[in-house]
């Protein structure tokens, strides 16, 4: 569904991805993890062309995305960030309602339809009206995914969804991610949350100084991982 | 302190005073006003030059705002009203409320192309992503996510700059304009009057009127537009 070749980006002189050939295959969660400033949001940026690669190739099944392809495809490809990005000046409706309006996808009412039932399954259809900067951490995160949802998005791109939140609030937002993988979405998530990336996803990837080190199931790879990069990480963060 | 009064009142019973005064403030009034439209324009289209994405067809125009705004920032006001007076426009016949107006709202458009610029730049690059990732128009992002937070974010200098406008224009009577500063020192200089202190303040009091009634409009707005802080 998509595959990377060759793929690697520097920023000036600094190389931040260093050759990664990816392939996410349809209905597969895969997890990304790795030590900090490893290049993960970088990747995930590299997939939906935020980043421009600075040599290799990303496919869209099998399309080469390219400058001029790229924003029919983002349609496809949901991304929730790490600070939620809901649009400070739009109320959570219209930021729910955007997207599919603006690209004709969908009537207002629609929209309006379809943002309401969405609001309703995670609880906030009472503050369709509110703005931003009013709802909880974990609220806004909660909208930014069913923003992404608006769109029927083929692949859900999460880039440490829950790592700017509040203790308190990384669990509701843990279950709605959950909620949505379970119908077999195909996703690739960023996490930090060890256990949950354990339980969610099919493969995990680990990425150092802009390489896949190691990829395996959860099962292999937390139990008998090979690489002693990866032994000394978990040996951390488990 | 009698005689102050007296004055007052003589002033405002006096219909050729009250003419002068009216006819000094419209000018002031027109003269601002064009001004400021074109520094907003003007304004608005450098900051989107100097914003926009490099590109080889922008180079030039990048190169010509830069060096405007260089220029107008870096130079006197009143120079730049001579020289537009008396060297540009110096052309006969042509109308000198026009000249007038465009030397200050050429030299507003490089303070609000900067006011401008500032604003769209403190636009979370987050918000952008967003929009990019949501596959939108960059048109779109602008007119619905930049545009609106740029204009939220430059609204108090903006404020500023609209009545340092209003109040620079003054220096239009050193060109034997006849706006509200002239009119005062018209009023008191010749006829019977016989004080400058009396028309002067007249004068000032007008002025802190409009940049009052302008200053508590736009914050209006600006409490309007904060309303999803
Ligand atoms: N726009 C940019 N310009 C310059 N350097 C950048 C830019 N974006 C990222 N980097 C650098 O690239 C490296 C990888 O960054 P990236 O955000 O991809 O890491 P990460 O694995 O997501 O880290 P974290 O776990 O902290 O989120 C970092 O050293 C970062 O400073
Ligand atoms: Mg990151």
């Amino acid at each position: 569904m998509i595959k990377t070749r060759n793929l690697k980006k520097s920023f000036d002189t600094v190389k931040v991805i260093n050759n990664i050939n990816f392939e996410l295959k349809p209905g597969e969660c895969v997890a990304v993890i790795g030590p900090s400033g490893s290049g993960k949001s970088t990747f995930l940026r590299l997939i939906n062309r935020l980043e421009t690669p600075t040599s290799g190739e990303v496919y869209y099944g099998s399309q080469l995305i390219t400058d001029k392809n790229i924003r029919l495809i983002r349609r496809k490809i949901g991304m929730v960030f790490q600070h939620f990005n809901l649009i400070n000046n739009l109320t959570v409706l219209e930021n729910l309602t955007l997207a599919p309006t603006s690209l004709r996808l969908l009537s207002d009412k629609a929209a309006e339809e379809k943002a309401f039932s969405l609001l309703r399954r995670i609880g906030l259809y009472n503050k369709r009206d509110s703005y931003p900067s009013s709802l909880s951490g974990g609220q806004q995160q909660r909208v930014a995914i069913i923003r992404a949802l608006m769109l029927d998005p083929e692949v859900l791109l999460f880039d440490e969804p829950t790592s700017a939140l509040d203790p308190e609030m990384i669990g509701e937002v843990l279950d709605l991610i959950r909620d949505v993988l379970k119908d077999g979405m195909t996703a690739i998530i960023v996490t930090h949350e060890i256990n949950f990336a354990k339980e969610v996803a099919s493969r995990i990837v680990f990425i150092d100084n802009g390489r896949i080190v190691e990829e395996g199931t959860p099962n292999k790879f937390f139990t008998h991982p090979e690489s002693p990069r990866v032994k000394d990480f978990l040996s951390k963060v488990l | 302190m009698n005689n102050f009064l007296q004055k007052i009142l003589e002033l405002f019973t006096t219909q050729d005073y009250i003419n002068s005064f009216l006819r000094g403030f419209l000018l002031t009034l027109e003269i601002s006003f064009f001004a400021i439209i074109i520094g907003l324009v003007l304004g608005t289209i450098i900051a989107l030059i100097q914003t926009a994405k490099p590109s080889p067809w922008l180079v030039i125009p990048k190169f010509i705002c830069k060096v405007y705004v260089t220029i107008i920032r870096g130079t006197p006001m009143a120079l730049q009203l001579f020289i537009m007076f008396f060297i540009i426009f110096s052309i006969r016949n042509f109308p000198e409320l026009v000249t007038a107006f465009l030397a200050f709202g050429l030299n507003s458009a490089a303070y609000t192309s900067e006011i401008i610029r500032g604003g769209i730049l403190s636009v979370d690059k987050g918000q952008t992503e967003a929009g990019l990732a949501l596959g939108l128009r960059p048109f779109t992002i602008f007119r619905k996510i930049v545009a609106p937070q740029t204009i939220k974010n430059s609204l108090p200098s903006l404020s500023n700059e609209i009545i340092t406008v209003i109040k620079e224009t003054a220096i239009v009577s050193m060109i034997g304009m006849y706006d509200l500063n002239m009119a005062a020192k018209d009023i008191g200089s010749g006829q019977n009057m016989s004080s400058y202190i009396v028309p002067m303040v007249v004068a000032a009091l007008f002025y802190l009127a409009v940049i009052y009634l302008i200053s508590f409009a736009i914050r209006k707005l600006e409490k309007r537009l904060r309303k999803h802080d």
